[in-house]
């Protein structure tokens, strides 16, 4: 009985302190392509996504019945940074479900006017001016979302003091915006107000502070919040900008390495002659997938990672050349490339931040499809080639000789794609270098991985895509991410995402590999695209004019080959030591990373267009 | 509108540019984003110059015979017709090669002793090497977007051309020839040029093809004639440009904040 009574004691007070229409709810899901869209036709930047906005806290004053019942101390309210706009998941703030539908677009043109928030009171108020300069009609939208708004917010006049005079001023601000420059100093934060843009979380001190939100300073970026209590909120939101954690992390994996490199550096280390050097068939995933069976008499270094946590060994690895440049030998066998499969990785789809970018390639990459073509002056075919015959004629007139052919028809061939790539791709530690507060190395390389491997499989063209590093001679690690024979899906995509930076970047021994299969590859050209942050290095002797040289004799021999080896890199010192590997044909330096993703379809365009 | 004279609104120097390049028999090379202008340029010139244009619409299936001619059977057997090219270079026209890089390489290497300083042009069927009139002159467009970088001209061909990159006008320039292509009132094309600028940035990202300057004008005839604006926008402007439902979602929301 007491439970009884109590249940209704519950649903009485929280009906009474819920404000939402949930019969009007909409859900951001269904909307957020077209809303990405929306955003980017506004001014918004092309790369940041739109993802769902958790709940946080705003102490605002709320009715008795309210705290009774413990909601409205946590609203979803809209915030983005650089990477992505945060919408709340789901929005029934109207009764009106038109009204909701209307809030998200509305939230997300303001977003696009309001890339950096500076003075969440002002800058509101001026893009929604900004808004109206040039969209007549969008202020008529408005104007229904903010007399709705005004209708739910409490009446200023009920309000005590300084909390009733900061209400009038908020609603005027909604209803004519513009108009407000200051609020006075009040109590608790106002009413969230679902039509302006918050700051992210964690610059989000000023809303939950006695203080009004104009102490932020005249223009000037908010102050990072230095209260324990708000410190925690921002982690409980974005655990992307807990960079404190990870760096500390960072350093160690650092020092780690820093002393191997003084414990341990042989010169000469051949690898023990017992090994099979088994020429496998790198490319075709058939091998047993004996897991993590200690399966090779290979002796792990202490730096290795232990083998239970480590990808699965295809096979017991191969063994490759390295070119000495001192001695001016070849050394055989001198490395040991172990082929890795992430069999752990799960199949993933396109992240929603790429998907438009990778639509628009796949599109664009399979108009590239070779067209059928006529072939002219063929002893038999589909139709006459009138131009043939004419000419045939005109030469009796001309020469009076007998035609010595009598090829008068065009022919009608199936188009041959000559052209099969591989990419191989640096993850070597280097990559987990920052390249801005959100973003690392290896994220671009990700995702410049995963857009390549989209806009290939629009065109049908063949191709592999391969990561690699390296711990000395002893493991060149070749990560298989997508073979010649696997068809890209999920599951290709999934080892793709899940690649993480580790070791060195010992490059000769995994172009001589990525060679071996390109060489097994039919196509007529046959291009290798190197992806690279930086000089190859290994913790032995593998650095300088060592590392270099190996490198170069091994792109030398790929071309050799008939290959078509391209750097990439986003090494700014690139220009030094590029020339004299790749030729100065054969590489590309790209200066703004964040490009790179786009720039590498497109270079694949450009080379593969050359030699057509 | 006197159709017999073209408006052209320059957007820079191009006018300039181009009247010397004819000046010196230099070849111009024009590129810029489809609906941008540049036949209307090319036209306009032609009347400046009082010279005639011989317009190719290049595609791939476009062979050096169709440029330079062909023999054709007659009453009396066959004979020789001359083909645009060969018109420009006897008459002393424009001839002016649109979308050149959807021709293949091999069609377009005809052009080569006709854009350097020989001004010739061998026509190997009948064996006859014709010297280019002096106010013949050599013009080429393209578009480079994404879908031409495949194709795109080689570099010893593009080095023979003085080139002209065209963009779309800018917002003021484009009220203008927007008013005056399609005779709509001021205000609503003032309108219709910013959602036009609004689209424009969805290039690459959501849109291959960027609203042009041709299908704002297209649109302003059609609100002019009386549908209503924003139906206009959907069937000349959205419609066009995406068929993919959530593009256009968004692109209907867009509109509906100018109409
Ligand atoms: N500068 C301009 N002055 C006058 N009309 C222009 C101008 N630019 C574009 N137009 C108009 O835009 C239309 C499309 O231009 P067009 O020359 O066909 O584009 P392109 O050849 O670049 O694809 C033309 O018919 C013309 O009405
Ligand atoms: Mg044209």
């Amino acid at each position: 009985m007491e439970e009884f009574v109590g249940e209704i004691w519950h649903k009485l007070i929280s009906r009474q302190a819920n404000t939402d229409f949930a019969n009007a709810t909409v859900q951001l899901d269904p909307l957020q392509s077209q809303l990405a869209t929306y955003y980017r036709a506004l001014g918004g930047a092309p790369g940041v996504s739109i993802d769902g906005a958790d709940e946080r806290v705003i102490r605002t004053h709320r009715r008795f019945a309210q705290k009774l019942a413990g909601s409205h101390l946590r609203f979803a309210v809209a915030w983005q940074d650089d990477r992505s706009l945060r919408l709340p998941v789901k929005l029934a703030f109207f009764e009106d479900p038109e009204l909701n539908l209307e809030l998200y677009y509305w939230l997300t043109a303001m977003a696009a006017r309001l890339p950096r928030m500076r003075h969440w009171l002002k800058d509101n108020q001026r893009a929604t001016l900004e808004l109206f300069e040039h969209r007549p009609k969008l202020q008529q939208a408005y104007q229904r979302l903010a007399e709705a708004c005004i209708a739910l917010r409490p009446d200023p006049s009920t309000l005590k003091d300084s909390l009733g005079e900061r209400e009038r001023l908020l609603q005027q601000a909604i209803l004519q915006p513009g108009t407000v420059d200051e609020l006075p100093g009040a109590k608790g934060a106002p009413n969230p107000i679902p039509l302006w843009i918050y700051p992210p979380p964690w610059q989000d001190l000023m809303v939950e502070t006695e203080d009004d939100l104009d102490d932020q300073g005249e223009g000037g970026p908010q102050e990072q919040p230095t209260v324990e209590g708000s410190r925690k909120q921002a982690k409980r939101f974005d655990d992307s900008k807990q960079t404190d954690g990870l760096m500390v992390f960072k350093l160690e994996a650092l020092f780690t390495w820093a002393e191997s490199v003084d414990l341990d550096r042989p010169q000469e280390e051949n690898l023990d002659e017992d090994l099979e050097g088994a020429a496998e068939d790198l490319d075709i995933i058939t091998l047993s997938k004996k897991r993590r069976a200690g399966s090779s008499n290979i002796k792990f270094d202490l730096d290795l990672p232990a083998p239970q946590n480590d990808d699965l060994p295809l096979g017991d690895g191969m063994k490759l050349p390295e070119w000495d440049y001192r001695k001016q030998i070849m050394l055989d066998d001198y490395c040991l490339l172990q082929p890795m499969l992430n069999d752990e990785a799960l199949p993933e789809p396109i992240p929603e931040e790429l998907r438009a970018q990778a639509k628009i390639l796949r599109h664009r990459f399979s108009q590239l499809r070779p067209n059928k073509t006529w072939q002219r002056k063929q002893p038999y075919g589909d139709e006459i080639d009138m131009d043939a015959w004419l000419e045939h004629l005109t030469q009796i007139q001309n020469t009076r000789q007998s035609p010595r052919h009598q090829n008068f028809y065009k022919h009608r061939n199936d188009p041959q794609r000559e052209l099969a790539c591989l990419l191989l791709s640096d993850l070597s530690l280097s990559t987990e270098a920052n390249l801005n507060d959100d973003k690392k190395v290896i994220d671009m390389i990700r995702e410049t991985m995963v857009l390549f491997a989209e806009a290939l499989s629009g065109s049908g063209d063949p191709f592999a895509i391969y990561g690699f590093s390296s711990i000395k001679n002893k493991q060149v690690r070749y990560q298989m991410l997508k073979n010649f024979n696997e068809p890209y899906g999920d599951e290709a995509r999934g080892r793709i995402l899940a690649v993480k930076p580790g070791f060195y970047t010992r490059i000769g021994a995994a172009i001589r590999q990525s060679t071996e299969i390109l060489k097994m590859q039919k196509a007529q050209q046959r291009l290798m695209l190197i992806l690279s942050d930086g000089k190859p290095n290994d913790i032995d002797r593998y650095e300088g004019r060592y590392g270099i040289e190996d490198t170069r004799r091994a792109i030398q021999e790929a071309k050799m080959a008939g290959l078509q080896p391209f750097c990439v890199t986003i090494d700014e010192q690139g220009n030094d030591y590029l020339p004299y590997l790749f030729g100065d044909q054969g590489y590309a330096v790209i200066n703004d990373v964040n490009r790179l993703p786009q720039m590498l379809p497109k270079l694949y365009l450009n080379l593969t267009g050359l030699a057509g | 509108m006197n159709s017999s004279v073209l408006n052209y609104l320059p957007q820079g120097r191009e006018v300039e540019i181009f009247t010397h390049a004819a000046n010196n028999k230099l070849p111009v090379l024009i590129k810029g984003p489809t609906g941008c202008g540049k036949t209307r340029f090319v036209e306009h010139m032609a009347q400046q110059l009082d010279r005639r244009v011989y317009t190719v619409s290049c595609h791939d299936d476009l062979t050096a015979s169709d440029l330079v001619g062909r023999h054709l059977i007659g009453a009396d057997g066959t004979y020789w017709q001359d083909g645009p090219l060969t018109r420009a270079v006897r008459e002393g026209g424009i001839c002016y090669l649109d979308e050149v890089v959807e021709a293949r390489k091999d069609t377009t290497v005809v052009l080569h002793p006709l854009s350097d300083h020989r001004r010739i042009l061998p026509i190997e069927r009948t064996g006859e090497l014709i010297e280019a009139h002096p106010d013949f002159m050599l013009v080429i467009s393209y578009n480079p977007g994404y879908q031409n970088l495949m194709k795109g001209l080689k570099p010893s061909t593009r080095q023979r051309f003085v080139a002209l990159s065209f963009e779309y006008p800018s917002p003021e320039q484009e009220v203008v020839i927007v008013c005056q292509e399609s005779g709509l009132d001021k205000q609503t094309v003032q309108q219709l040029v910013k959602l036009g600028n609004d689209l424009r940035r969805l290039k690459d990202h959501d849109l291959e093809e960027a609203a042009s300057t041709r299908l704002l004008i297209y649109t302003a005839m059609m609100i002019r004639s009386g549908l209503p604006a924003a139906e206009a926008c959907r069937v000349c402007l959205a419609q066009p440009l995406s068929d993919d439902t959530e593009t256009l979602a968004a692109l209907e929301k867009l509109i509906s904040g100018h109409f």
